[in-house]
């Protein structure tokens, strides 16, 4: 591994930005990841940071159950983040559209039909604790010496 | 002041401090037993009323599969939302999830069922498919199974008089065989749910 592969691989497993998008939740798994912030998670001494800027992000945490007004503007926001990345989908909404999966709905889940997922976190919400293994646990795949894996 | 600088340059740059203050994270946080989780099996048999599936809120969340011990209920993560319902509305007691036993248990709670049926008297044709297809009308009067025609009055439905007359609404299982068979579909099957406090009456 160069040197410069080992700088990039510290830096990048304690420092990840995550942005969020909701194509179509109850707002129920957002206020989970909003608690993830606060001090009894407390996401930030990990070195994960949210903010909701796609091109800073790292890694997108998707929710809900993908309503037809993103069927163009959930790409568009996948395309804009820079290489290394991956999306959570986090909640049975993205997975398989939970309770709004019925018959004559208008949802189109799952959303990896429409982005790459990485890794999916179920439950109606997930608990903080369970978003933010996801979150610890993919980082280190995905950005561990990303560009000699790209080589 | 000049005191009080030292004071917390002399704190600050301790050894213990500074180690805690760069290093020390918050203890992981560990699920306590008593939340609701995935419903996990108790190790109780199922006996296969279903209705665990029947109260479920989310599609495709549980079903009663067969597989080498038998039957019993599997959970799909993913759909399951984790509300505890199948949990207490099974009447076996398959399923257990944080302390939702226990309490049905000491606080008597459970649920109750009747079903409801609805004819829609513009679209029934009075075939009297249904009162033929009903398991319980089977059973109550063999000879209107049989021959279409029967004289008695213990069936949950039949045609009589020109209109087709729900007897006995009470006996009905929920199997919407007649749902099923009406060739219009006029007759409907609903189940109305009611959480009760009394475990004898438990559903
Ligand atoms: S816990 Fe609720 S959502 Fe999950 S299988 Fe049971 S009834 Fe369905
Ligand atoms: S409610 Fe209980 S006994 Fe009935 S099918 Fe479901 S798990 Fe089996
Ligand atoms: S649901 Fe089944 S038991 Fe009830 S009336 Fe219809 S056929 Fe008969
Ligand atoms: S099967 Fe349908 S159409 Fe025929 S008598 Fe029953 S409800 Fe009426």
């Amino acid at each position: 591994m160069s040197f410069l592969q080992s700088i990039k691989n510290t830096v990048r497993s304690r420092s990840i930005h995550v942005s969020y998008v909701n194509v179509g939740s109850c707002n129920g798994c957002d206020i989970e990841v909003l608690a993830m912030l606060a001090p009894r998670y407390d996401i930030e001494q990990y070195g994960i940071y949210v903010h909701n800027n796609p091109r800073e992000a790292d890694i997108l945490l998707v929710t809900g159950a993908f309503t037809p007004q993103w069927e163009d503007k959930l790409k568009s926001i996948w395309d804009k983040i820079p290489e290394p990345k991956a999306a959570i989908a986090i909640g049975n909404c993205p997975i398989s559209g939970c309770v709004f999966n019925r018959r004559g709905s208008f949802v189109d889940p799952p959303v990896a039909k429409h982005i790459p997922i990485a890794a999916e976190v179920p439950g109606c919400p997930p608990r903080p604790t369970e978003i933010l293994n996801a979150v610890l646990s993919l980082a280190p795949v995905v950005f561990k010496d990303y560009e000699e894996k790209q080589q | 002041m000049g005191t009080s600088i030292t004071y917390y340059l002399q704190e600050m740059l301790r050894g213990e401090w500074l180690r805690k203050f760069l290093f020390v994270k918050t203890a992981p946080y560990e699920t306590p037993p008593h939340f609701r989780d995935y419903p996990r099996l108790t190790g109780k048999e199922c006996n296969r009323c279903l209705n665990c599936m029947m109260i479920c809120p989310t599609p495709g969340a549980i079903e009663v599969l067969k597989t080498e011990e038998g039957w019993n209920p599997v959970i799909y993560p993913g759909h399951c939302i984790r509300c505890g319902l199948c949990v207490e509305a099974c009447p076996e007691g398959v399923l257990m999830s944080g302390r939702i036993l226990e309490s049905q248990f000491y606080e008597n709670t459970g649920y109750s069922y009747t079903f409801h049926l609805t004819v829609d008297t513009t679209r029934c044709m009075r075939c009297g498919n249904c009162s033929v297809a009903c398991p319980i009308n089977k059973e109550e009067d063999p000879q209107l199974a049989a021959g279409g025609t029967g004289a008695n009055d213990e069936v949950i439905m039949r045609v009589k008089g020109g209109e087709l007359q729900i007897l006995h609404e009470e006996k009905c299982t929920g199997c919407k065989t007649c749902e099923e068979t009406c060739p219009n579909s006029a007759i409907r099957v609903a189940r109305v749910i009611e959480a009760i406090h009394v475990a004898e009456e438990e559903g």
